[in-house]
């Protein structure tokens, strides 16, 4: 079993795994930059790309199930939930265990009960509840670098100042480890900053094409998906403190009940008292205005993603013989637009035969 | 520890034996109500629920909904359906279902949703039935739709019943209230166009995320031996998820102007070219609200009456929650009556025919 602090150290090991994979990828950016990276490849890396909108909706909305009328789907999905209920349901009774044997073995003080759950299985249980997905970040990492890795093969004459500006900024990444992640936004900020101060002044002369839009985009993109990133961190480092906090005081609460010689507790009251400790904690952080930033930030950063990947996609579909989406809007305003103003003539036509039948 | 060891035990028997009866349902029947349909437009159905007994108040009352989520939660099953106890009642009744939007739907406005389709749906109802004017009973965002409705076409609204029915959206009470003001509303509808059902059930869920993800798919192991009880809950269940998306230009001006600008409650709402004046409701209003209410909480729901300009206007608190309005057996044994009678206290003597 591991002790709070260890679950602190669990929690900065998990950042440094995930520093770790952007190292990685980073480093694999630049090695594609200066002209190591596969070279005429096209569009290939384009697929893997997209998986990182499925990433991160997973991770922020948990969103993406199938949501069908046909009943099958229902009892599908419901016994999907009281699997995925149980399971936490069952973490919840691993955590118990131990902390029920030190409570009635009276070798639990009000300070060392904390040391005795296991939050790495409390974590294990927040992660599975709010849908957080330590995979999805480096996941969308991974696909973002092996999409750099394509784009750049072709493109590295114009990528390579850049890539040398972004090189000082990799200093930053120690800072995210020691508890900021911030730094990762200031990481892909300066990135990008640093291209549009250097090479990216020749792209804004106009008449370059395609090209430059593209480029722009996908650095743009990189930019959007560091600052979702370091939003999501911070976003789950909240949910994980907090849940820290209310399980603290539900082992308190149960400790008590015990201690003033109540009768045993069962798991199922200790279920029931957790939920509602639970509850009750995280409706207070919910109610704060904090939070409601947060998580309207975390929207707007995932958004801001998913917008420029359309853009990045458009450009790429541009050439091929098929709608775009930004074309079926248009189509679609059309659509709307016709279908009221034919609305609107057939109630004025209406009008007009029952006045003349008057 | 031997007794914890066997309450682990008798869950995970449950859980065994509950997986074999969930598997065992083919059909999670709901809105089984009789009813034909009346009137179609785009992806927007009408109604007309078939009265099996006397109609004995001959002002047709039409059910609004909100668009998010579906209006069976109404005539979810046979022995918690509010239709079926106002059918009961005698009322007249028809319902709008609003479908499932598509891309194709994402211009669709506030003005399209109230002036246009609600608008038809209620002169087809005055058309067939000979009344000039129809009760609006509409429930939570239909509630408000209706609200705008009726002051704007107060020629056409008899009486107007809301149930758990925002119009006050200062309040921060409620999460969902709190959380969209911080919300990019913009952002998300130029993102998606029509915002996913679960995009808004992912916020839903949110709002109790330990009893709703867990607590309730544990307790539930009690009741999986009864295969009507587990009946009852995958009910719930697929009402739950069953959320058609939201066209992205109605949900851009519904959260802007309501939940972050609160422009209903200080007369700027404007609905196509026209500002909606709430003192222009001054037919008969009947304003429900439920205490416990965490979705739609009463500080945004009461103000109504002292917004509107009738004189003839009742505050009616039941007790429970948003969805024990619909279904719990309060509303079928206290609301659903009270409703009924109210509605026939202010009915007419005969139906009233349209004006040459």
């Amino acid at each position: 079993m591991e002790t709070t602090k260890d679950f602190f150290d669990t929690w900065i090991k998990s950042q440094e795994r995930i520093v770790d994979n952007l190292t990685e990828s980073r480093k694999k950016i630049q090695q594609a930059l200066w002209g190591l990276g596969s070279n005429g490849e096209g569009m290939s890396g384009f697929g893997d790309f997209q998986n990182i909108y499925s990433s991160w909706t997973n991770a922020v909305m948990n969103a993406l199930r199938d949501t069908g009328t046909v009943d099958i789907n229902v009892i599908r999905e419901t016994l999907s939930k009281t699997l995925s209920g149980s399971n936490a349901y069952l973490k919840l009774y691993e955590i118990w265990l131990p902390l029920v044997k030190a409570i009635r073995e009276k070798t639990v003080s009000p300070d060392a009960y904390k040391d005795l759950t296991d939050p790495v299985k409390h974590k294990e249980m927040l992660d599975r509840l709010f849908g957080f997905d330590p995979d999805a970040v480096s996941q969308a990492a991974s696909q973002a670098r092996k999409f750099l890795e394509t784009f750049t093969g072709s493109v590295q004459q114009f990528m390579k100042p850049w890539a040398a500006a972004s090189e000082k900024s990799s200093k930053t990444f120690p800072t995210l480890v020691e508890g900021h992640p911030e730094s990762l936004m200031k990481i892909f900020h300066d990135m990008f900053e640093a291209f549009d101060s250097t090479i990216g002044r020749i792209f804004h002369v106009p008449a370059i094409g395609k090209d430059r839009e593209k480029i722009e985009l996908l650095l743009r993109g990189i930019d959007d998906l560091s600052v979702y990133l370091a939003k999501n961190i911070e976003y789950q480092n909240m949910m994980y403190a907090t849940g820290l906090g209310a399980f603290e005081k539900v082992v308190e609460s149960a400790a008590e009940k015990i201690k003033s010689g109540e009768e045993s507790i069962t798991f199922d009251e200790f279920f029931d008292l957790w939920v509602k400790v639970n509850e009750k904690t995280y409706y207070a952080l919910f109610q704060t205005e904090d939070f409601s930033k947060m998580q309207g930030e975390l929207l707007e950063a995932s958004l801001n993603v998913r917008k420029h990947f359309f853009k990045l996609m458009e450009l790429y579909l541009y050439d091929f013989p098929i709608a775009l989406r930004s074309e079926m809007d248009d189509l679609y305003k059309t659509v709307y637009e016709m279908k009221k103003r034919v609305k609107g003539l057939e109630k004025r036509l209406g009008e007009v035969k029952r006045e003349v039948t008057i | 520890m031997k007794n914890y060891l066997k309450e682990l035990s008798e869950v995970n028997t449950k859980l065994i034996k509950g997986t074999e009866t969930l598997v065992g349902i083919d059909e999670i029947d709901v809105g089984t109500a009789p009813k034909e349909l009346v009137y179609k437009e785009d992806k927007l159905t009408l109604y007309h629920y078939t009265q099996e007994g006397k109609v004995t108040c001959n002002v047709p009352v039409l059910i609004v909904y909100a668009l998010v989520n579906r209006q069976y939660m109404l005539d979810l099953q046979p022995d918690r359906s509010i239709v079926r106890n106002l059918l009961q009642h005698g009322l007249d009744l028809y319902i709008i279902d609003w479908g499932y939007p598509t891309k194709a739907d994402m211009y669709l406005t506030l003005d399209d949703y109230i002036d246009g389709y609600l608008n038809n749906c209620v002169d087809v109802i005055r058309e067939k039935t000979g009344n000039d004017k129809i009760t609006l009973m509409g429930i939570c965002q239909g509630g408000t739709f209706c609200g705008i409705y009726s002051a704007l076409y107060p020629e056409k609204v008899k009486n107007l019943v809301t149930l758990v029915a925002p119009f006050d959206f200062s309040t921060n009470d409620g999460l969902l209230f709190s959380w969209a003001k911080n919300m990019n509303v913009n952002a998300l509808v130029d993102t998606y166009r029509v915002i996913p059902g679960d995009f808004l059930n992912a916020g839903f869920l949110m709002l109790m995320p330990f009893t709703l993800n867990i607590g309730k798919y544990v307790d539930m192991l009690d009741v999986t031996q009864e295969k009507e009880s587990l009946l009852n809950f995958l009910r719930m269940e697929k009402w739950i998820f069953d959320s058609p998306g939201q066209a992205g230009e109605c949900l851009r001006q519904f959260i802007r102007d309501c939940y972050q600008g609160n422009k209903l409650v200080k007369g700027e709402l404007k609905v196509g070219e026209r500002l909606v004046d709430l003192k222009n409701i001054t037919m008969p209003l009947l304003n429900i609200y439920a205490s416990a209410d965490h979705l739609v909480p009463p500080a945004a729901t009461r103000p109504l009456n002292n917004l509107v300009g009738s004189t003839d206007k009742s505050l009616y608190e039941f007790k429970g929650g948003h969805i024990g309005v619909f279904v719990g057996s309060k509303s079928q044994k206290e609301l659903a009556p009270a409703i009924s009678k109210w509605l026939h206290e202010r009915g007419n003597e005969e139906p009233v025919k349209k004006n040459p």
